[in-house]
């Protein structure tokens, strides 16, 4: 007792109706630049194509600012619908810095058109994107992480360290979505019934996806998603880039 | 704390860099050691990006970046093995299991891994703390290496290689860059060179180093293992034997086992292999890891 | 000494004034509404229980029994509704027998607010009550830290907006109980697709004088899950292991006692569950 009396005595003890402010582990700012939109991407490749995906709700808290806003971006195209491009950028987190993002980075790679007469390599835009986040170092800009792809994908942190990978699951429910890639693309933990006793068991062998599969891995990914994530949902953007283009579907998703 | 830092650190590193007239001579032609950096539009940009990116202190906040490794590297009679893991991780989440973080410095030798058993001319760095600081800094380092082999036609020394990143972190000491670098090389004037740069601006030559949150791990294995005259197998096996030690206890590390050896030739690469077979083959075929129960 | 124990009070005060965050509770961020009509009442809910952003419960129970005639809808967190409305779910039939008739709905709205202000806010239980007594219909919202309304109708939860705006375009005064049930579930419905907090499916339970009360379960579904692309059945023998021990039953027999079940038809399962196939 003599405790509780001590502890209203200091004055923030057992709480008026107002909310209380919370003695906070850091310095407090009231500089805060960065929302997040939710929203999740993901991006599988195989021999001959890439997918990137991600749906289009635009949240805010328990808010949906827009059901249609896609997030997955031609780079480089040549005229305002992305026709000719040959790379897509796909951002999450706050989407005002994934546009101003994309927009730099479109720039940058129809300037490099113009400048040297051929598109830019992916390998190079993978650098120059992450030279680009990099400058931010000091005040990373972007909350999450960002790729892109032409038969490769590159995955970047919000300050520019990047790797090119075969899978990746970013935003909101990357935490959901990893787990499953890794089970189904990479067949972690998978083994081959049957080819050996104890330590002799083989692991199953990850082989290059076709795209019917990886397709299937991504609707499958989404709609499970959207299942146990609020922040996802409404409808799928699928974007697949082979050596003829790019393709790009719209699927609905659940919309609660 | 803040105070401290604002203290000790340096303002604006033009003046750092530039003072120099012979400094600025040598430097003419090369581009501002790209100080293009965006700052936050507030009064202490260290206690700013700390407050938004160090999930040590404050395990909310808004940023997480990728850390915590184990790398290390040793000088032995045949030249020096670098070897790491291969996990990155953002506050409890695993990033990535695939991070290369031997970083190829020099021009020859940059760019993608050639499956290729000849040896490739250059240095190699390694990358502990943040991915992207270590990327970046050690493709600004990789730059200035390849201009100094055209302004001087020969290679540069591993020392003074070194002494680039460590002037460089020197410079930024107190803005929140986080690095912990080592640098291998077997040139002709230093023979093989090992050198510990660090965020703090450390630069240490050396003949062993452990780098990361798991280096304690490693090191114990090491120190007690190591001799200067191990064969090259010998000492390309201790490496991936300390690794795994790391990566057993150190929740931080994990994923593959990367290992180099460089020699007056250059570097070759020695693996990037899956740490879960070779565990259990430590473990089966050496009686090691007698605490892990296995009945099969 | 019955009640809350507040030993850990001044520890956990500590603990997450040194940064250690407070565990999360499950909370319905939720939408739950409540009309009458000319012989009864209607209060409906949609299914979703969260923690943070992740759906902890798709199909989950927000209307809660008081008495035969007397509901409850809860919204916040949703330990404390649930033990909040069986509190007092106890307390308004120990209080109908001492006196010998049917509880009201008021007293159940008095009880609930006088509990919640007890304790400040600190039981994070909103809800709406919705019954008929002999004085007729009632229809109460209770705030968690002790406030009422009586309207004819109402919303709360993170979707009460949402679903006031359904309210407040197509109510009318004169409704019957066909009117009620598909004000309401429409009123759900804008909660759970313009509310992140809120989805699934509608739940409506409505009571009339004379009539038996009905829950209605699952009133709409209008989210059904995707179909899967594809088949995600792992073949025998794909785990790996290091160590197996097997126990027979008779071992098992040892320590406790093992009945055996019929295993065709749903006789030996005691209740069913939701699984997605």
């Amino acid at each position: 007792m003599t405790m509780l009396l001590n502890h209203a005595s200091h004055g923030d003890g057992i709480g008026y109706s107002f909310a209380q402010p919370t003695a906070a582990p850091v310095q407090q700012h009231s500089f805060y630049p960065y929302t997040d939109n939710g929203g999740s991407t993901l991006g599988i490749t195989g021999s001959d194509f890439a997918i990137l995906a991600g749906d289009t709700r635009s949240t805010s808290g328990y808010n949906i600012n827009s059901r249609m806003a896609p997030k997955v971006f031609k780079i480089g195209g040549d005229d305002e619908t992305g026709e000719g491009a040959q790379i897509v950028l796909s951002v999450v987190g706050f989407a005002a810095d994934g546009n101003a993002l994309k927009e730099r980075l479109d720039n940058i790679v129809k300037m490099y058109k113009y400048k040297h007469g051929k598109p830019m390599s992916v390998s190079a835009c993978a650098q120059r994107l992450s030279t680009i986040l990099y400058e931010k170092r000091f005040f990373p800009i972007t909350y999450t992480r960002f790729w892109e792809g032409k038969g490769a994908l590159y995955s970047y942190d919000p300050v520019g360290s990047y790797e090119r990978e075969q899978c990746r699951a970013a935003g909101a429910a990357s935490s959901l979505i990893t787990p499953f890639l890794d089970n189904q693309v990479n067949f972690k933990n998978q083994y081959v019934p049957g080819s050996g006793e104890g330590h002799a068991l083989e692991p199953k062998k990850a082989e290059p996806l076709s795209r019917s599969t990886a397709e299937g891995l991504v609707r499958d990914a989404f709609t499970s998603a959207v299942e146990r994530h609020i922040e996802v949902g409404d409808y799928l953007q699928l974007v697949t880039i082979t050596k003829d283009g790019i393709e790009e579907a719209f699927q609905p998703l659940k919309k609660d | 704390m803040d105070k401290l830092v604002a203290q000790y650190s340096r303002p604006a590193h033009q003046n750092e860099f530039h003072s120099d007239p012979e400094q600025q001579d040598l430097d003419s032609g090369l581009p501002p050691l790209s100080l293009k950096f965006a700052l936050p539009p507030v009064d202490n940009h260290a206690s700013f990006l700390r407050a938004m990116t160090d999930d040590h202190s404050n395990p909310s906040c808004p940023i997480k970046l990728a850390h915590g490794t184990t790398t290390l590297a040793f000088r032995f009679q045949g030249g020096i093995i670098v070897c790491t893991d291969s996990r990155a991780t953002a506050g409890n989440w695993i990033a990535s299991q695939t991070v290369k973080k031997v970083i190829p410095v020099s021009r020859l030798s940059r760019g993608e891994d050639k499956p290729s058993k000849d040896p490739t001319p250059g240095l190699l760095g390694t990358m502990a703390g943040g991915a992207a600081d270590c990327q970046y800094w050690l493709r600004y380092l990789s730059q200035q290496c390849t201009l100094h082999e055209i302004r001087h036609k020969r290679r540069i020394t591993v020392a003074a290689a070194s002494k680039i990143l460590a002037n460089l972190t020197y410079a930024y000491k107190g803005y929140g860059l986080s690095m912990g670098t080592m640098l291998a090389g077997v040139t002709p004037q230093e023979g093989p060179a090992l050198y510990y740069i660090d965020s703090d601006g450390t630069r240490l030559p050396g003949n062993l180093f452990c780098v990361g949150s798991g280096q304690t791990f490693a090191y114990g294995v090491l120190d007690a293992n190591y001799k200067y005259d191990l064969t090259e197998q010998e000492a390309l096996d201790l490496g991936r034997r300390a690794i795994l030690a790391a990566m057993h206890r150190d929740a931080y590390s994990g994923g593959f086992i990367n290992c180099y050896h460089v020699t007056e030739a250059g570097w070759v690469h020695h693996g990037f292999d899956d740490m879960n077979p070779i565990f259990w083959k430590t473990k089966l075929d050496h009686g090691e890891f007698s605490n892990v129960t296995s009945e099969l | 000494m019955p009640g809350f124990d507040f030993s850990n009070y001044n520890r956990n005060a500590a603990l997450h004034a040194k940064g250690v965050p407070l565990p999360k509770a499950t909370s319905t961020g939720t939408t739950i509404v409540g009309c009458i009509y000319d012989k009864g009442v209607v209060i409906a809910a949609d299914t979703r229980a969260t923690v943070g952003p992740i759906v902890a419960d798709k199909n989950c129970e927000k209307l809660h029994y008081i008495a035969p005639k007397i509901w409850c809808a809860g919204a916040g967190t949703a330990a404390d509704t649930e033990f909040t409305t069986a509190l007092i779910s106890s307390n308004i039939e120990l209080h109908s027998l001492s006196t010998g008739r049917d509880p009201r709905v008021i007293t159940c709205m008095t009880m609930l607010k006088q509990h919640l202000f007890r304790y400040q806010g600190h039981i994070g239980a909103y809800l709406v009550v919705a019954g008929v007594d002999p004085t007729g219909v009632g229809l109460y919202t209770v705030h968690a830290h002790g406030s009422t309304d009586k309207l004819p109708y109402v919303t709360m939860g993170s979707g009460s907006l949402a679903a006031m705006s359904v309210f407040e375009s197509t109510w009318q005064p004169d409704l019957d109980r066909e009117g009620a049930i598909s004000l309401c579930a429409e009123a759900i419905k804008a909660g759970i697709f313009n509310d992140l907090g809120s989805g699934s499916n509608v739940d409506v339970c409505v009571i009339e004088k004379d009539k038996p009360t009905q829950l209605l379960r699952n009133y709409e579904k209008p989210n059904p899950r995707g179909e899967k692309e594809r088949n995600y059945r792992f073949p025998k023998g794909t785990t790996a292991w290091l160590n197996q021990r097997v126990i027979s039953k008779e071992d098992m027999k040892k320590y406790v006692t093992i009945e055996t079940l019929s295993g065709d038809g749903n006789l030996a399962v005691g209740e069913q569950m939701d699984v997605d196939v």
